[in-house]
């Protein structure tokens, strides 16, 4: 799994600190991989966690969005991002916590059901969503986005487990709409405490 | 592939015992070399109580290094990194040193310049400031974050908190070579702040925000707690456990030497003609 996902992850670059964003008045993030040009918000559709259709670049619109495709068995990566995001937008103050979304999507429909989504999801926060689609559509939004698509490994182990390669970053979308920096794993909480109330200011 | 001593993998935790070479045959050379001192303490009039706390410090140590406790704390829970450190550095060297201080302080030269290197090694100032450089350098985060993912450096880190445990208690437990002025106040200041320092990492832990130590943060998650409850909870056992070791030691030696001290000054019996 890990061989797999450094071959996936992408690396930190020093680029970050010499950002220039888009409204230029905010802050550059001192942390994470800038993204040069950077990403416009990508308009798909999928379901979320009620059954619903979620159009990703509606209901985000203008909001600080983080962007994550993993699975909820991932033994490592997909749960050490969710929890320090989580654990960071719990301290932010109660306004900053309500511009803030986290949308997973997962690359493992197969197993990922909508219960099943949301149960893990609720175990860092109730609000992140949680979407879910075909293989296919979720490839091809992480292809829009400049990432690999998954690889589904074939079961190794008795119980049918097995173990799905993705990409390792998260994708921030600002309020103007653009993301101009991703972070890989590794990235530490006090990381995202000094880069998140930069981010809510991109834009505004 | 088989790891020879407990170190940060990154993979999954699993309950599936594994085995450690390098721990295996750091155990037995330690083994054989307290079993041997600790035999000729035993005929040098060590009471068998005191023998024993030695070989169960033995197996404390052994309990610290090897599965579960070794590899939980070099990659999952700065929790259990603190249960070791207190293993390795405040509770095994003192039971140890008890049941093997009569050879040891026969093994010091009475004269010469193997007395004054003795004496320079043992010196107990020295012998704080290292033991707290120990503490210090090995909790600091760039250190434990670059060394725990290499079972050298997890090895290292190891060794260092047995070989500080050691220099601290040996002016305290061995008492040779004999200093006048270390007294048994002297020697509960000694303890005092000799330990003033782990009590201060273990606040920052208590009351850091964030987690200190990224092998921690980033490890596969440990269902139980968050890392920062992990890293709470480490630094209050530093803190408690810690606190207890050491004053409940410093309280025995205070009532042993006020007891001294009252039977010094108790009025004596007039003399029979």
């Amino acid at each position: 799994m890990l061989r797999l996902l450094r071959l996936l992850r992408l690396h930190r670059l020093p680029a970050a600190a010499s950002l220039c964003l888009a409204a230029c008045t905010a802050p550059a993030p001192a942390h994470g991989v800038a993204l040069e040009p950077p990403l416009p918000r990508p308009s798909f559709t999928l379901t979320d966690t009620q059954g619903k259709p979620y159009d990703f670049a509606q209901r985000t619109h203008g909001r600080l969005t983080f962007l994550f495709f993993g699975y909820t068995s991932c033994p490592d990566v997909c749960p050490v991002h969710a929890a320090n995001i989580a654990a960071v937008l719990h301290k932010l103050p109660f306004e900053d916590q309500l511009k803030a979304t986290l949308v997973f999507v997962t690359v493992d429909p197969a197993r990922d059901s909508l219960p099943a989504l949301r149960a893990w999801l609720d175990h860092f926060d109730r609000t992140f969503v949680g979407l879910r689609g075909g293989e296919s559509a979720v490839d091809s939004v992480m292809g829009k986005l400049g990432l690999p698509a998954a690889i589904r490994a074939a079961p190794a182990k008795p119980n049918g487990w097995y173990e799905v390669g993705h990409a390792a970053v998260v994708i921030v979308f600002t309020a103007d709409d653009v993301a101009h920096v991703m972070y890989p794993f590794g990235t530490r909480q006090v990381d995202w405490a000094e880069d998140i109330p930069r981010l809510l200011k991109v834009g505004r | 592939m088989t790891q020879w001593w407990c170190s940060a993998s990154g993979r999954p935790w699993t309950w599936e015992p594994q085995f450690y070479p390098g721990v295996w045959i750091a155990m037995i050379a330690l083994a054989i070399v307290f079993g041997i001192l600790a035999r000729k303490g035993r005929l040098m009039g060590e009471s068998r109580l005191v023998f024993w706390s030695g070989w169960t410090a033995v197996g404390f140590v052994w309990q610290a290094l090897d599965w579960p406790i070794g590899p939980l704390a070099a990659g999952y829970l700065a929790s259990a990194h603190a249960v070791q450190f207190l293993t390795l550095a405040l509770v095994a060297p003192p039971l140890m040193l008890l049941a093997v201080r009569r050879p040891l302080a026969a093994a010091v030269p009475a004269a010469g310049q193997g007395r004054s290197i003795a004496m320079l090694l043992t010196q107990p100032i020295i012998a704080g400031v290292l033991f707290n450089v120990i503490t210090i350098t090995t909790h600091a985060p760039a250190v434990v974050d670059r060394l725990m993912p290499s079972q050298l450096g997890a090895f290292a880190i190891d060794m260092l908190w047995l070989a500080g445990g050691v220099v601290l208690w040996w002016p305290l437990v061995v008492s040779a070579p004999q200093r006048s002025w270390f007294t048994t106040p002297v020697r509960m200041l000694y303890l005092f702040m000799a330990t003033l320092v782990h009590t201060g990492i273990a606040m920052v832990m208590l009351i850091s925000q964030f987690p200190m130590y990224g092998i921690y943060e980033l490890a596969p998650p440990w269902d139980v707690w968050s890392p920062i409850e992990d890293q709470n909870l480490a630094g209050g056992v530093m803190e408690l456990a810690g606190a207890a070791i050491i004053l409940g030691i410093i309280t025995v030696m205070f009532f042993r030497w006020s007891r001294g001290v009252a039977g010094d000054n108790a009025p004596k019996a007039p003399p029979r003609d």
